[in-house]
């Protein structure tokens, strides 16, 4: 028990910054995610980001693979962005025109991506070592690049989502009206879901899929559990997502667990202990 | 004569194929429209292609004056209940046009107070919309299409789910807009005896028997077209 980790060593950690980009990026990909989240849980899409977070990480892989064995290097971020914003592209199509459902086409891009990953990743595990990490990032090991990455892309998203907040909004409620009173509705959906796969690659990548994934719905489904109206669920759902981040670090830190699983712990916790303060109210 | 609005020529509508024969009416501002058909009937399709939600099969609509402002009540099935909103909320909906919602506000848009005022439920506006009840959301619905300052409305079913009392206020409110503000409603409704004592026009569609009668509500009603999908006018008036 001798070598338990201190709040001592965590702090020399942070002074040399060993824990800082981790912890900070944590606390901005909870923000922004838990944010975002909010519409995409009330969209009934929260598949999406999980196909997202998959698509990136092919992305990566595939600027691996083209380094391995075509010599050319690329940023794996750039990979990562690529193909989130084509699989973009998948859900601008009209399911009903194919006679399937939204969600059939989800699951469709998800198993795409996740197969083509490991294929890739096959052909490129005898150069890269902990190839998983590679591919999805590691919430242990986070970049300054990655943290500036973060920051900067999550920055500008979170921006233009509250720039349109009103559009997306009533463009997700009612759609229909929407379109009648001159709201450019497709552009509104296609514009909500290339930022929220930009906001998905760039995580992803810094992150990994685990934490990304539960970022984007169980810090949503905490806030709509608790508040009544959208305003307040929103900066509800950022800040449950910016402390599932941060303090699911640091649990990780003390208890000597994977990071990336404890942050989605701590999101599941904070919204176990919502429940009872809803089932508490009426209404 | 007052102004054209939109004018079907020809007009088809159905989805991939024609559901109904060729429409052609004339809408004029101030004029307060019921449609009238059967479920299934080809209502809300007819009004999705007037709407532009919808491709015509056939024919054409025509918007005569450019730049009108249009609004719309879906059917009450369409909203999601898990949406957090107030009943507030819903109304200011009514008050984006295009691209105003970049455009940063300050404050509750005047018109929602209004609105919500002078349909009789300004005691809901801060009730969450997805606990009130299917009749108090249709009002809620009502004032945000007055909030929407249109000039052209329309309703699909907006009294669907309404007692008698608040069914006729409802139609009395309508009545109140278009000879208010000028301007044209265009109304799903079943209740043929208070859409009788308010409608200028009527126009009945029916799928099954390939039926499009348009004209007052009484040359409608009394059609045989009518009669034969619905029976006598007289008795069904009498019941609302």
């Amino acid at each position: 028990m001798d070598d338990a980790p201190t709040w001592a060593d965590f702090a020399a950690g942070w002074e040399l910054g060993i824990y800082r980009d981790p912890v900070l990026c944590g606390v901005l990909a909870g923000l922004v995610l838990g944010y975002l989240g909010v519409f995409v849980v009330l969209r009934r899409m929260v598949f999406v980001t999980a196909a997202v977070s998959q698509a990136a990480g092919l992305g990566v892989a595939l600027t691996f693979f083209v380094e391995v064995h075509v010599g050319t290097a690329l940023d794996p971020a750039l990979g990562a962005v690529v193909l989130a914003l084509l699989m973009t592209a998948v859900f601008a199509i009209d399911p009903e025109r194919l006679r399937l459902s939204r969600e059939a086409i989800l699951g469709l891009a998800y198993i795409t991506s996740w197969a083509g990953a490991i294929l890739i990743g096959d052909r490129i595990a005898q150069e890269a070592h902990e190839i998983s990490a590679i591919l999805f990032g590691t919430a242990v090991l986070v970049s300054t690049r990655d943290l500036v990455l973060v920051a900067a892309v999550g920055g500008g998203v979170l921006l233009l989502f509250l720039l349109g907040h009103r559009g997306f909004v009533f463009a997700a409620f009612d759609r229909e009206s929407a379109r009648v009173q001159g709201l450019p509705v497709r552009a509104l959906d296609l514009a909500s879901w290339v930022l929220i796969a930009l906001a998905v690659s760039v995580t992803t990548r810094a992150l990994g899929v685990l934490p990304v994934f539960a970022f984007a719905v169980l810090p949503a489904m905490s806030a709509l559990m608790l508040a009544n109206r959208l305003r307040w669920v929103l900066p509800l759902a950022a800040a449950a997502g910016a402390v599932s981040g941060g303090a699911g670090y640091i649990v990780a830190f003390f208890l000597e667990l994977p990071v990336g699983a404890s942050q989605a712990i701590v999101a599941f916790a904070l919204w176990l202990a919502c429940v009872p303060v809803r089932l508490a109210r009426r209404g | 004569m007052s102004r054209e609005l939109i004018r079907c020529v020809d007009l088809r509508v159905g989805y991939r194929e024609a559901i109904l024969p060729a429409i052609d009416a004339v809408v004029r501002a101030g004029e307060l429209w019921v449609v009238i058909g059967r479920n299934g009937s080809g209502k809300t399709t007819w009004f999705k292609t007037m709407l532009g939600l919808n491709p015509p099969i056939g024919g054409r609509v025509e918007r005569p004056a450019p730049g009108l402002r249009f609004s719309y009540v879906p059917q009450r099935s369409v909203y999601d209940d898990l949406f957090p909103l107030l009943a507030r909320d819903v109304v200011a909906m009514g008050t984006e046009r295009g691209g105003s919602f970049v455009m940063p506000r300050f404050g509750e848009p005047p018109q929602v107070r209004r609105a919500l005022s002078d349909v009789g439920a300004w005691d809901l506006a801060d009730r969450p919309f997805r606990q009130l009840s299917e009749g108090q959301k249709q009002r809620v619905l009502l004032a945000r299409l007055a909030a929407s300052e249109p000039d052209l409305a329309l309703l699909d079913e907006p009294t669907a789910a309404m007692d008698v009392v608040a069914e006729r206020e409802a139609f009395e409110y309508l009545d109140h807009l278009r000879r208010d503000r000028g301007l044209a409603v265009i109304v799903v409704s079943h209740f043929l005896g208070v859409a009788r004592e308010f409608a200028d026009r009527a126009i009945f569609l029916e799928r099954d028997t390939q039926s499009v009668v348009v004209g007052t509500p009484d040359e409608v009603l009394g059609s045989r077209a009518f009669r034969h999908s619905f029976g006598d006018a007289e008795e069904l008036c009498a019941h609302g």
